[in-house]
């Protein structure tokens, strides 16, 4: 198992810059998508559904799923590839604490309308993973 | 120009997530994902923490950096709900449910305990 750790101090640098780099890529990707998403009214709690950051997290759960079980495969954790696309790239792009601001807006709206949503997008989520791995079968 | 700091924080916060993962596999090797856990605790920590504090106008810029970027970079949708189902996939189903039921759970107590650091 040592040898999913055990890297020199070049090859931590080079896989610090690659994750900087490739995680900044995916931010500004994520933040240019989140442009298409309408602005949400005060007082309805549908107009905070985070439509756009689903999609963005569902396509990104899709992708490493797939990516993890075809090319990456026997990839370690300490790969350049798997540190560009997984750890970094869809890193930046998908987001996990942006979830939680919405559904944080949501629940001052209305509780079970943010339980509700948060159920259904992890849901989809653990759909959108299986797919990838039905996917990656075919 | 907000665009571009969000792009810089967020390499950040990839970056910090990384750290945490690679510390965390150095210190207890393994394959499963606790750093990554902990690293989208912290980053809704941070994020509640930012939308109580920076809620004003004002600050519309500064919390589009420091949400969408550098915590945006420091949590993962992505290998926090794929592992779990890649897990399950080799019929680590223990492991598997109990990422899929803690992630959540602890990210939502994270976001909670920031906006009270917040507020004291």
């Amino acid at each position: 198992m040592t040898q999913l750790t055990h890297i020199g101090p070049k090859r931590f640098f080079r896989a610090v810059a690659l994750v900087g780099v490739s995680g900044g890529v995916g931010a500004v990707v994520r933040d240019l998508l989140l442009k298409f998403q309408p602005t949400a009214n005060a007082y309805d709690w549908t107009s905070h559904i985070p439509w756009v950051l689903t999609a963005i997290n569902l396509s990104g759960i899709f992708l490493v799923t797939r990516i993890l079980i075809g090319p990456l495969r026997h990839h370690t954790f300490n790969s350049e590839s798997r540190l560009f696309w997984v750890t970094g790239f869809f890193g930046g792009y998908t987001s996990y604490s942006s979830l939680f601001v919405t559904l944080g807006a949501i629940w001052h709206l209305s509780v079970p309308a943010s339980i509700l949503t948060a159920l259904v997008i992890i849901g989809a989520s653990i759909a959108a993973g299986a797919a990838g791995v039905i996917g990656a079968k075919k | 120009m907000t665009l571009l700091l969000v792009g810089i924080f967020g390499g950040l916060g990839c970056i910090v997530r990384y750290v945490m993962e690679f510390l965390v596999r150095l210190w207890h090797p393994t394959r499963r994902p606790w750093g990554t856990v902990a690293a989208n605790f912290l980053g809704t920590v941070l994020a509640g923490w930012a939308v109580y504090r920076l809620s004003s106008p004002i600050d519309a810029h500064l919390h589009s950096v420091i949400v969408t970027g550098f915590c945006g970079g420091l949590t993962t949708a992505s290998s926090a709900l794929a592992i779990p189902v890649l897990l399950a996939k080799s019929h680590h189903w223990k492991y598997s449910a109990a990422l899929i039921i803690t992630s959540p759970l602890l990210c939502a107590l994270g976001f909670v305990l920031g906006m009270g650091l917040a507020s004291h």
